[in-house]
């Protein structure tokens, strides 16, 4: 049930913000809201099911995105590694001050990979024009916003899966 | 220590391939079964929601219709007036590319296509339309609409392709300015406008001169609009003018697009 959901929520996600989101006239961009999913997962779900999922949507996003191949995957896969490392250091279990500051921080965190990358390997080794506007608007998002997809993403689990159970119970009855 | 040494290597090992990748649009093929998984839905999620825009504007702003009918009306008549004009330029045009032995006009070598999807991230600049390999796209065409030039098809599936447009970090296009004549290369910033790199400081640029594809880059037919120029920047220490380029293309709002066919041809008969 939970690869189904994760599966789901990922193309859903993909699917919102390759259509829906471009339309909304959010003031600079709004941020990749599938770090807001990675980070549930990375809190919630295990390394090998967590793992599964960062790699199938940073395939989609890879070849959905104009970036170089693999970008989405390599920030995906870190944001995973980071947010595993914290749980590892801190007790974040349910205070949603860090756990938002962690989802700033994982947008931040693939803001800095993607300039990074153009520093390094880009056709003229620059920035792009706004940078620090569009990362700045980014990381704000996420503040305001990025605890609000977090608990939509756990609640919505736990009633799918209290649904499920209810559903298989009755079914063995 | 074997866990820094295993982080270590598999930054590496990522730096290495983000490397190989960075160079190259293509990864493994596999890319297109990812467009060819996700458009569908794209395509449904856009119809739907232009299916729901439409009814809105057809059945609940009726009333600010009648009235628009009527100023369009008399623009109608001004229209039909310039058209006339039009049509008298339209053949003497026809009549001297016929003189010039130009094959085909731009018109009869294009693909209409609906955009469905755009890239996800502010970084990068890449739309996908509901036109692929059936529709005869090919890696490689350049995709215009009537304001002007809106990109490059980077990768085609069965029936759905990815643009790179002209304000992508990683788009080129040789382009000059139409009044002077002065060739560059406009660039992409992944922003709302371009540059247009490499006119010496000799040569004469303004604001607001329309600058035009010069067909030399092999990729966009020469003579398409791109934009115009809205800055010029002089440095006392360089020999090239910094300009900055507005497309004409609203690209927040692009939702059709013409991919042009048999570019090569066009070209090679222009040459003649």
């Amino acid at each position: 049930m939970s690869y189904g959901f994760n599966i789901g929520i990922c193309l859903f996600l993909v699917i919102l913000q390759t259509t829906v989101m471009p339309h909304l006239s959010v003031p600079g961009r709004f941020y990749d809201l599938l770090i807001p999913f990675i980070v549930y997962l990375s809190l919630s779900r295990s390394v090998r099911e967590s793992l599964l999922v960062v790699v199938f949507v940073g395939f989609i996003m890879d070849n959905l995105s104009g970036g170089p191949f693999g970008l989405y995957l390599t920030t995906y896969f870190w944001l995973l590694i980071g947010v595993k490392g914290i749980t590892l250091i801190l007790q974040v279990g349910n205070r949603l001050f860090i756990v938002t500051l962690i989802v700033a921080a994982g947008v931040l965190m693939e803001n800095l990979i993607f300039l990074g990358t153009f520093a390094a390997f880009g056709p003229e080794q620059q920035f792009a024009g706004d940078a620090v506007t569009i990362v700045t608007i980014q990381v704000l998002w996420a503040v305001l916003t990025g605890s609000l997809f977090l608990i939509i993403f756990r609640n919505t689990y736990t009633w799918l899966d209290s649904g499920f159970r209810a559903f298989y119970a009755r079914k063995s009855e | 220590m074997v866990l820094i040494v295993g982080v270590i290597v598999l930054i590496a090992v990522n730096i290495i391939v983000l490397s190989a990748s960075s160079k190259r649009y293509t990864a493994f093929g596999l890319e297109r079964i990812a467009i060819s998984f996700i458009s569908p839905f794209q395509e449904l999620v856009t119809r739907t929601m232009r299916f729901t825009r439409d009814i809105w504007h057809e059945y609940f702003y009726l009333v600010t219709v009648t009235r628009q009918n009527q100023i369009l009306r008399s623009q109608l008549n001004q229209a039909s007036e310039v058209s006339n004009q039009w049509q008298e330029t339209e053949l003497a045009n026809t009549r001297l590319r016929t003189l010039l032995n130009f094959e085909k006009t731009i018109t009869e070598m294009v693909v209409a296509a609906e955009v469905i999807g755009k890239d996800p991230s502010a970084w990068f600049k890449t739309v996908i339309i509901d036109k692929g390999k059936t529709d005869g796209l090919t890696k490689g065409l350049p995709v215009v609409m009537p304001q002007g030039i809106a990109g490059q098809v980077i990768e085609v599936s069965n029936h759905y392709s990815k643009v790179m447009l002209i304000v992508d970090r990683n788009s080129a296009v040789d382009a000059l300015v139409q009044r002077t004549r002065a060739r560059g290369v406009i660039k992409g910033e992944s922003t709302d406008q371009c540059r247009l790199d490499f006119v010496l400081r000799k040569n004469d640029v303004r604001v607001g001169d329309t600058v035009l594809s010069s067909g030399l880059d092999g990729v966009y037919p020469k003579g398409l609009r791109i934009g115009f120029v809205s800055e010029v920047i002089e440095h006392d220490a360089d020999i090239f003018h910094e300009v900055i380029i507005t497309p004409f293309v609203d690209f927040e709002k692009l939702e059709e697009v013409l991919v042009v066919l048999e570019v090569q041809r066009h070209d090679m008969a222009s040459r003649q």
